[in-house]
């Protein structure tokens, strides 16, 4: 294993301690076990708590995503493994502005079991919140069976729209699950992966794939995916995603999306923009117009090398949603 | 007043919580062993972990056993690692919803109680009757509740020994069976002639429980 860590067991917490310290005005480390990332301001008194949580191993996602117009806080498990049930209360709870809370997170098993429970427990509290799984991977379940589609890099856009909406004056927690659940609804994503990755605790690779092979659709934990095969030129792989995706969505001529352009940790900014070239090519052909676009490290796995992308169907209320002020330290608009 | 016998009270759950978080520190090791087969190997980590919570809220326990539970639930929910600890403390919890406002429950509740708890676990964890889980011991140890004759239903030492011989009886019926979910379910076939690590915590649970 080739990492720079110290002890394996210590790499989530160190990891938070560099990360707070370096960014002091917008992170703040909370929870009785300190794995809860909040605003530094939190809770803002009045306002609709957004609140996200899931395993370390991809930032920014999900921790990095706490800032103003998005996260107000988020509870961190292990790499690749769930927060616990009591990192998602205190979560919610350091969240809570009197408004209630939404629970916006990738729909996975072991999170979806803890955030429920916590749920479950602050509303015998009296604190009300609501539930919204992002679930965009597309080459996780069929369209036919959306309800267990994995969450990946579409949370970004998630998060986006439900940290603006929470942000407008009067929004009630109502507004919020509404916007959020209109943001998942309009988010597809697939991935490409061309190395596994390492979880340090593991200390060896997640899974192995020959030197001349992709995997299409796999994961951001290294999950199976489509079909495994010889590597394909950049247009090649960009053809079948764009082909995919937009069979799943059925955005067509006329309409306009914005595109996410992700690395998986290792893929560089250069094979993303050779990407990018050809996604925005295969757009225009098609008549679809994209604005917003967003092209670099969103949602990783680790050194994976590979790269993920998401079409966001906008109309105008989402549009206007993605353009209002938010600032984190890996992302502002 | 001294605790009245043939009920649950806070008398009778303390030291149940006692015997009960020594034998979990105390198979730990075994569990983790049992879990590496086939799963990350935690379960015995995050139980201990549930278990030094558990001890920690004991004192503080009041005789609402509503509110007692609840304490409990929240002390499990603190242990991160198997999902075990998040289902113990679904069962907590939903004991806690049970037992709202009394400080006295009939031990012939308990089947009802368990019927509960069964059904919230189903409902949070995903698993059905019949996948090799901790959910078939806990299926076992209601029915043989539930099937107890009339004059034992209040008898928590008749339930112990009928709840005991059916959870055993269960662990050798599934052995040769594969795990139809979680981690394991990727190795169904490996999982044959192993025993389900839940299934075994709970065993071991069952048996931490019997009357003093």
């Amino acid at each position: 294993m080739k990492k720079i860590l110290n002890n394996p067991a210590d790499y989530v917490d160190e990891m938070l301690d560099g990360l707070c310290a370096a960014h002091p005005d917008s992170y703040r480390r909370a929870g009785e076990s300190g794995r809860v990332i909040v605003r530094a301001d939190a809770p803002v008194q009045g306002k609709v708590g957004v609140v996200s949580g899931g395993g370390s191993g991809h930032l920014p996602t999900f921790t990095g995503y706490v800032g103003r117009g998005l996260l107000d806080a988020c509870s961190i498990g292990n790499v690749f493994a769930g927060p616990s049930v009591g990192d998602c209360v205190d979560a919610m709870r350091a969240a809570d502005g009197g408004a209630g809370v939404l629970r916006l997170y990738g729909n996975y098993g072991g999170d979806r079991m803890n955030f429920d429970m916590a749920g479950e427990m602050l509303e015998m509290e009296g604190m009300e919140s609501t539930t919204v799984l992002v679930a965009d991977d597309i080459a996780s379940a069929p369209r036919g069976e959306k309800a267990k589609r994995r969450g990946v890099a579409g949370l970004l856009y998630a998060y986006k729209i439900a940290g603006a909406m929470a942000d407008r004056p009067g929004a009630t927690l109502g507004d919020v699950t509404a916007a959020a659940r209109k943001a998942v609804e309009a988010t597809a994503t697939i991935g490409v992966a061309l190395t596994p990755c390492i979880v340090p605790e593991a200390g060896k690779p997640t899974f192995t794939i020959a030197d001349n092979e992709m995997e299409m659709g796999m994961g951001i934990h290294g999950e199976p995916g489509l079909w495994r095969g010889p590597l394909k030129p950049a247009d090649a792989i960009v053809a079948e995603m764009m082909e995919r995706l937009l069979a799943d969505t059925g955005i067509g001529r006329g309409e306009r999306v914005s595109v996410l352009v992700n690395s998986l940790g290792a893929t560089p900014h250069e094979e993303l923009y050779i990407l990018y070239r050809r996604i925005a090519q295969e757009l225009a052909d098609k008549g679809i117009t994209v604005t917003f676009p967003l092209v670099g490290r969103y949602a990783t796995s680790m050194e994976m090398a590979g790269a993920s992308v998401t079409l966001f169907r906008l109309d105008e209320a989402l549009e206007s949603l993605l353009r209002a002020p938010a600032h984190c330290p890996f992302w502002s608009v | 007043m001294a605790p009245t016998i043939g009920t649950l009270t806070i008398d009778t759950l303390g030291p149940a919580l006692d015997r009960l978080t020594t034998k979990l520190e105390g198979v730990a090791p075994e569990l983790n062993e049992l879990d590496g087969r086939l799963g990350d190997g935690d379960l015995g980590a995050t139980l201990e972990k549930c278990a030094r919570n558990l001890r920690e809220v004991r004192p503080t326990l009041p005789p609402d056993l509503g509110q007692a539970f609840k304490s409990c639930a929240m002390a499990c929910s603190k242990a991160s690692g198997s999902s075990f600890g998040t289902l113990l403390a679904v069962a907590f919890l939903t004991l806690s919803k049970a037992t709202a406002g009394r400080t006295a429950v009939p031990w012939a509740e308990l089947p009802a109680l368990l019927g509960t708890v069964l059904d919230a676990l189903t409902a949070r964890g995903g698993a059905s009757l019949g996948d090799k889980t901790v959910l078939d011991t806990l299926e076992a140890a209601r029915a043989a509740l539930a099937g107890l004759p009339e004059d034992d239903r209040n008898d928590p030492s008749a339930q112990h020994r009928a709840a005991s011989a059916t959870v055993a009886a269960t662990v050798d019926a599934f052995r040769d069976r594969p795990n139809r979910i979680g981690r394991a379910r990727m190795f169904a076939d490996r999982s044959i002639g192993l025993d389900d690590p839940g299934m075994i915590a709970f065993r071991h649970m069952l048996a931490s429980l019997g009357p003093a």
